[in-house]
């Protein structure tokens, strides 16, 4: 049975949301119709929270909480599912310049895997760093799909993902309790733990699933009479 | 200009609820009008050709401009109600640039009936449905 | 890469204000800007009936009030002074023509991060402000975004 989850959100732990958990689950079970998820992956900025438990709220909303991060490397912002002690020792989260090769490497051998995040983004994005260095190996997936991208992003990642053959996911990137939920990713397997998630990263099927309205186009509205 | 929803209690007050959505075409004498008045005439905020010379791509509108437009979109939808708007916080992602329609959006996110209160996220968006100022908004109803 | 700033800097107040007077034309020319036609603040007949028994300006009133002159020599720097990235407002009491509004700011927070633009420092500036009764009518915390 098939999993869908957003792969990428933040609650108030990260520095530049707004958004409560509680909040998010909330919504997702308002918006259940429009954005048929089954959990959420909080990937809060340069940080985890390995003591923040999450299984009361789980419960009470019957939706999955797993716990990630979003780090800062030279060559972009990167998700990384599966944190442990060993890599929290091993790498200062709130660095911004990590290296970006061995946080991937080494993440795989400690249990995690490290996904490149909006790489068609300017500087925080793979693509652009693709374009002056040497590609990274060992990339198992990207996200292809964020629902913070501008134009032009998301289709840049997809050529990405076209040229190098990496795994392609989705996430909202919410920052927002609206937003939660816009962008995810199916998997064809039952995702309930962190350890699945990894494990149908590195290897299981996927897609990234987009749950955005489609957009109409915007009247144009009278200017303000200026006095 | 369609009707722009405002409410009349907190028990009227959904999660999910709202605010807008509204389109309004924000002018360059708009902004200047308004960096007139709060003392910020300068280069940026008025005129293409020096806001290009400090790297803008064209004047912009001023933050607290845009801070203003999303209070208003706050307090026009507590219309008479009664309810203060107790704190607004935005982050400004892009500029916004005038002679464009901007569309403003908000869903209320959050009620809580101990102290008759209401959160709301709220955004503004350029044509292309980008966030360019993003924002969340807590209002006081009366007890 | 460590942030290079005094932390004493951080809470302790480096600038009070002179007041500011606020009259109702400058309220007037701040409400016809923004298109605000809510007679609580444009229509001073209606608003003595209203909550607050007479004009007042509209919340987003209280981010117009400029610093010192001073304010950025107090402010740390890391590298270009930057943007606006952002402000957050607790809207306290309500501002009237005729009130005398004093500014008290200090460091609030400093941390950096990487955007689409570059590295980012992010120095949070909390400014108190105060009417001529020393009541407290906002705070307004600035996000100012530097690129070092």
């Amino acid at each position: 049975m098939s999993t869908i989850l957003d792969l990428h959100s933040h609650s108030e732990a990260s520095e530049d949301s707004r958004a409560p958990l509680e909040a998010y689950l909330n919504w997702l079970r308002l918006r259940h119709a429009e954005r048929p998820l089954h959990g959420i992956v909080l990937t809060e900025h340069r940080q985890f929270n390995a003591a923040a438990d999450y299984r009361a709220l789980e419960d009470k909303f019957g939706i999955l909480v797993l716990k990630a991060s979003e780090v800062e490397t030279d060559y972009g912002h990167v998700l990384v599912f599966g944190v442990n002690e060993e890599m929290t020792r091993r790498f200062d989260f709130a660095d911004v310049r990590l290296p970006a090769q061995e946080l991937i490497d080494e993440v795989a051998r400690m249990g995690g895997v490290a996904v490149p995040c909006h790489p068609g983004r300017p500087t925080v994005g793979l693509c652009e760093h693709y374009g002056k260095k040497p590609p990274l190996e060992n990339v198992v997936a990207v996200e292809v799909l964020n629902g913070g991208s501008r134009k032009g992003e998301d289709e840049r990642s997809e050529e990405l993902v076209q040229r190098f053959g990496y795994g392609a996911i989705g996430g909202s990137d919410s920052h927002l309790v609206s937003l939660i939920g816009l962008c995810a990713t199916r998997f064809d397997a039952d995702v309930r733990t962190i350890e699945d998630l990894v494990r149908e990263l590195r290897t299981g099927a996927y897609e990234p699933v987009d749950f955005r309205p489609r957009r109409k186009a915007v009247p144009h509205a009278a200017a303000v009479e200026v006095k | 200009m369609a009707e722009i929803k405002t409410i009349a209690s907190y028990e009227e007050v959904q999660i999910g609820d709202a605010l807008g959505p509204e389109e309004m075409y924000l002018s360059k004498d708009q902004v200047r009008a308004y960096a007139r008045a709060t003392g910020m005439y300068v280069p940026r905020f008025t005129d293409d050709e020096g806001a290009r010379k400090e790297g803008l791509p064209g004047m912009i509108t001023p933050g607290n401009m845009s801070l203003a437009i999303l209070s208003k979109l706050v307090t026009d939808w507590v219309g008479a109600s009664g309810a203060r708007m107790v704190r607004l916080g935005t982050t400004y992602r892009q500029p916004v640039l005038p002679d464009h329609t901007i569309a403003l959006h908000g869903f209320v996110t959050h009620k809580n009936d101990a102290d008759h209160s209401a959160e709301m996220d709220v955004w503004i968006e350029n044509e292309d449905g980008e966030r360019l100022v993003i924002g969340t908004a807590s209002v006081q109803f009366p007890k | 890469m460590a942030l290079n700033y005094d932390p004493a800097l951080i809470g302790r107040v480096f600038e009070t204000t002179d007041p500011v007077p606020v009259s109702a034309e400058m309220i007037k020319k701040f409400t016809d800007a923004i298109g605000e036609t809510n007679p609580l603040h444009t229509d001073p007949a209606a608003a003595a009936k209203g909550p607050y028994g007479g004009m007042t300006a509209p919340p987003s009133f209280a981010v117009t009030f400029r610093n010192g002159q001073h304010f950025f020599q107090h402010v740390p720097r890391f590298g270009k002074q930057g943007f606006d990235a952002g402000k957050d407002v607790e809207f306290v009491a309500p501002i009237r023509p005729g009130d005398s509004i004093t500014l008290s700011s200090h460091v609030k927070e400093i941390y950096e991060k990487t955007g689409r633009t570059g590295s980012m420092v992010f120095v949070i500036v909390r400014t108190t402000l105060k009417n001529q009764k020393g009541e407290v009518v906002a705070h307004v915390d600035h996000r100012f975004m530097n690129r070092p």
